[in-house]
């Protein structure tokens, strides 16, 4: 425990912050929930619509239904490459000897790319017509029968443009989890292997139970961030062909500023809000519950 | 806590009213074109989408600085975002904060129609009279920039033509020659794919080249208005030039026409097929002469290099010499920041910005200068330009300035679905009537 006047000035130097914050992100939050009970082109007079927006959002739109699954078809493919790969990685680097923080560097190395280069990468790795390299290496393992045009095809856009995010951010969550598991104590593992357990069962009964509220962290962030994906999939297709790959957010984005709707944007961008805690609010619950169990 | 949220609640709502009360703005009166007063140089502002060191600006850019010369003080400062959608949205956040500058691009879109209705914008009729240039200017390029009553509140800077380009070796290889009428052009797309051309390169990326497609058969089919009556919901998908339109578009896809995966592809890419040998067609206009016909043209494809303009159909309501001929994105003044020196500054910008743009080798708005073809040029050059001399009255005007922002995003997205052959024609019917049925009314009060 602190004592009182040091108590008082650790809460002087969190208010400049606390209220920074306030401006930044509660008083736009509270602006949208505002605007969401409006229609307003942003040029004429705001008209007040009651819920109106929230019952088409909910009853009378179909892109907004198909947005929302889209966004979560694309969060999970993002969770099981950055969550999924950065525990791969990072559980193979703490059993290597050598080279470690080149490979770290290594995978952590897109993270620090601009997203724009990252978009415009892929659209070139994915294209088909000239070649890209995608369909190259599946010409040469022959698997040419899969060549295709994967921004352009609807059933494999929204993977295609999910997949960018996912290999981007991997190396920032492998470093976070690599982190947590050089801490986990050795003499507890060396027990455990003097008891005869296995690679699987140190694993499971030591080492993850050991690392759960670092993983509880890196998985309410990788949430979050997929929830609020927007610019590769911006960038590569706009959402297209026709809304295949069309999330949320770059949706919320064409309301605003495409159709200038900035009442029915807000609308989404409170849904977007509402989602974002109850995700957050899931994953809490599931991996508490599964810990006390 | 509780407190600081109500608090920070309190602020929201009350900074929230006073925008929306600030929103109306204090606009003069946009008929108004001859403002009394002392000219007082400043800086003032443009904003526009168009290329960065391309003519328009580097021509303004010098004209500012003569103009300097005499009015010390005054600058011009070109604000650009070349990328149409970023624009877009820049003009129209500007707009709903009420920040426009004294000069700003727009195409006659019902969103700017919605700022000349209040009052933000300067009647460019009035205003190019006043300045008596008004009977220098083409009449197609004042139209192209009307809105739906007639009334003009944008000036031009360009006037283009828009034609479908073609490589007549390719086609010589192919065994098809150019098409009489549009309904021709999905049976010479089987013919090209059959010999292993590309037959159109597209740039779907930006997803207006594909629109300009749906517009071709009802502008032949019914004329220009169709789409001035479709935009309201007067007109429909299901009508019969809808209809044709439609089912052209699905052939179109059928036959594929276009390259493979051209969804994900831009401007770039397809002018790199069309300019390398690739692909047989190219649908684009005369600001793209300097790369298609003079001697930057890839040597390979130079001489093979020509163009049609577009098709028409049997019992074409529209000529021949009818086809898109759009002015560009124009130029709005802004009402509000109208006085003496911007008044001034564009009578004297407006005079000489014809002649020098024509010594660019582009084709003037206006009718009073020669366009200078330049010395690298080839034939093509000249015959592109000398269209522009036997034009009818007609346009067809491109559909992404006329519909209303989510039915024209709506259409552009099912466009490619249509010729991808993902929706039926029925389903593009169904979604687009009912996408129209639902926004246009907002639009079109």
């Amino acid at each position: 425990m602190l004592p009182n006047r040091s108590r008082t000035s650790v809460l002087v130097f969190l208010l400049p912050p606390l209220l920074l914050y306030c401006a930044a992100v509660l008083f736009p939050i509270l602006q949208s929930l505002f605007l969401s009970f409006f229609s307003w082109n942003g040029i004429s007079e705001m008209e007040f619509v009651g819920l109106q927006n929230y019952v088409r959002m909910l009853t009378a739109d179909d892109i907004f239904w198909r947005s929302f699954f889209n966004a979560l078809l694309y969060l999970a493919i993002c969770l099981v490459l950055q969550l999924g790969g950065a525990l791969v990685v990072a559980s193979l680097l703490t059993s290597l000897r050598r080279g470690r923080e080149l490979i770290k560097t290594l995978y952590l190395l897109p993270a620090v790319i601009s997203t724009v280069a990252i978009a415009f990468l892929f659209v070139r790795i994915y294209s088909i017509d000239p070649v890209g390299l995608l369909n190259q290496l599946l010409h040469w393992v022959g698997l040419g029968s899969l060549e295709r045009a994967w921004l352009s095809d609807v059933n494999t856009v929204l993977a295609a443009v999910s997949a960018p995010e996912g290999w981007r951010f991997t190396g920032l969550y492998m470093l976070i989890i690599y982190a947590a598991l050089i801490a986990v104590p050795k003499e507890l593992e060396e027990a455990a292997v003097l008891d005869g357990a296995s690679k699987w069962t140190l694993f499971t009964k030591i080492r993850f139970p050991y690392i759960r509220p670092v993983w509880i962290t890196t998985t309410i962030m990788a949430t979050t961030y997929g929830l609020r994906g927007f610019d590769i999939p911006y960038l590569m297709t706009n959402g297209g062909p026709g809304q295949s790959s069309e999330l949320l957010t770059t949706y919320m984005y064409k309301t605003a500023f495409t159709s200038t709707d900035f009442g029915y944007a807000s609308t989404i961008s409170v849904f977007i809000v509402i989602e974002c805690l109850v995700a957050v609010g899931l994953i809490l619950f599931m991996l508490k519950r599964k810990a006390d169990s | 806590m509780k407190k600081l949220l109500r608090a920070a609640a309190v602020a929201a709502v009350t900074a929230l009213a006073l925008t929306a009360c600030g929103g109306g703005g204090t606009a003069t009166d946009p008929s108004n074109v001859t403002p009394t007063g002392e000219i007082k140089p400043r800086e003032i502002s443009w904003l526009l989408s168009r290329p960065a060191d391309g003519a328009v600006i580097n021509i303004m850019k010098k004209l500012a600085d003569d103009y300097a010369k005499d009015h010390p003080g005054f600058a011009l400062n070109l604000i650009t975002t070349p990328d149409r959608p970023s624009y877009i949205q820049k003009l129209e956040t500007l707009a709903a904060a009420n920040k426009l500058p004294e000069l700003f691009d727009t195409d006659a879109t019902p969103f700017a129609q919605e700022l000349a209705k209040q009052g933000k914008m300067v009647d460019a009729d009035k205003l190019l009279k006043s300045l008596d240039v008004y009977d220098d200017y083409r009449p197609g390029a004042l139209d192209y920039q009307r809105f739906d009553d007639g009334s003009l509140y944008m000036i031009p800077f360009q006037f283009e033509l828009e034609f479908i380009w073609y490589n007549k070796a390719l086609f010589e290889k192919a065994g098809v020659s150019v098409p009489k009428s549009l309904d021709d052009i999905p049976a010479m797309c089987t013919a090209l794919r059959n010999s292993g051309i590309t037959p159109i390169a597209i740039d779907g990326q930006d997803q207006w080249p594909l629109e300009r497609y749906v517009a071709y058969q009802p502008f032949r089919e019914a004329g220009p208005d169709f789409v001035q009556k479709l935009k309201k919901g007067e007109a429909s998908f299901t009508d019969e030039a809808g209809q044709k339109t439609v089912n052209w578009m699905a052939d179109l896809g059928k036959a594929k026409c276009f390259q493979e995966g051209f969804s994900a592809q831009g401007y770039s890419d397809a002018q790199n097929q069309f300019t390398s040998g690739q692909a047989a067609m190219y649908n684009i206009g005369t600001w793209e002469l300097p790369s298609l016909a003079t001697d930057k043209l890839n040597p390979e494809v130079r001489d093979d290099v020509d163009f049609f303009t577009l098709p028409t159909i049997e019992g074409s309501v529209t000529a021949a010499n009818e086809f898109v001929s759009p002015s560009g994105i124009g130029m709005a003044v802004n009402s509000k920041t109208y006085d003496p020196l911007v008044s001034d500054f564009l009578k004297f910008a407006l005079a000489k910005y014809p002649a020098e743009y024509a010594a660019t080798g582009a084709l003037s708005p206006t009718t009073n200068v020669q366009t200078a073809i330049p010395a690298n040029a080839t034939p093509l050059y000249k015959k592109a330009l000398e269209t522009a001399t036997t034009l009818g009255d007609k346009q067809a005007m491109p559909w992404d300035t006329q519909l209303d922002p989510t039915t024209n995003g709506r259409l552009q997205q099912e466009l490619v679905l249509l010729v991808q052959g993902n929706i039926s024609p029925e389903q593009f019917t169904k979604t687009m009537d009912d996408a129209i049925k639902q926004n246009a009314p907002k639009f079109f009060k």
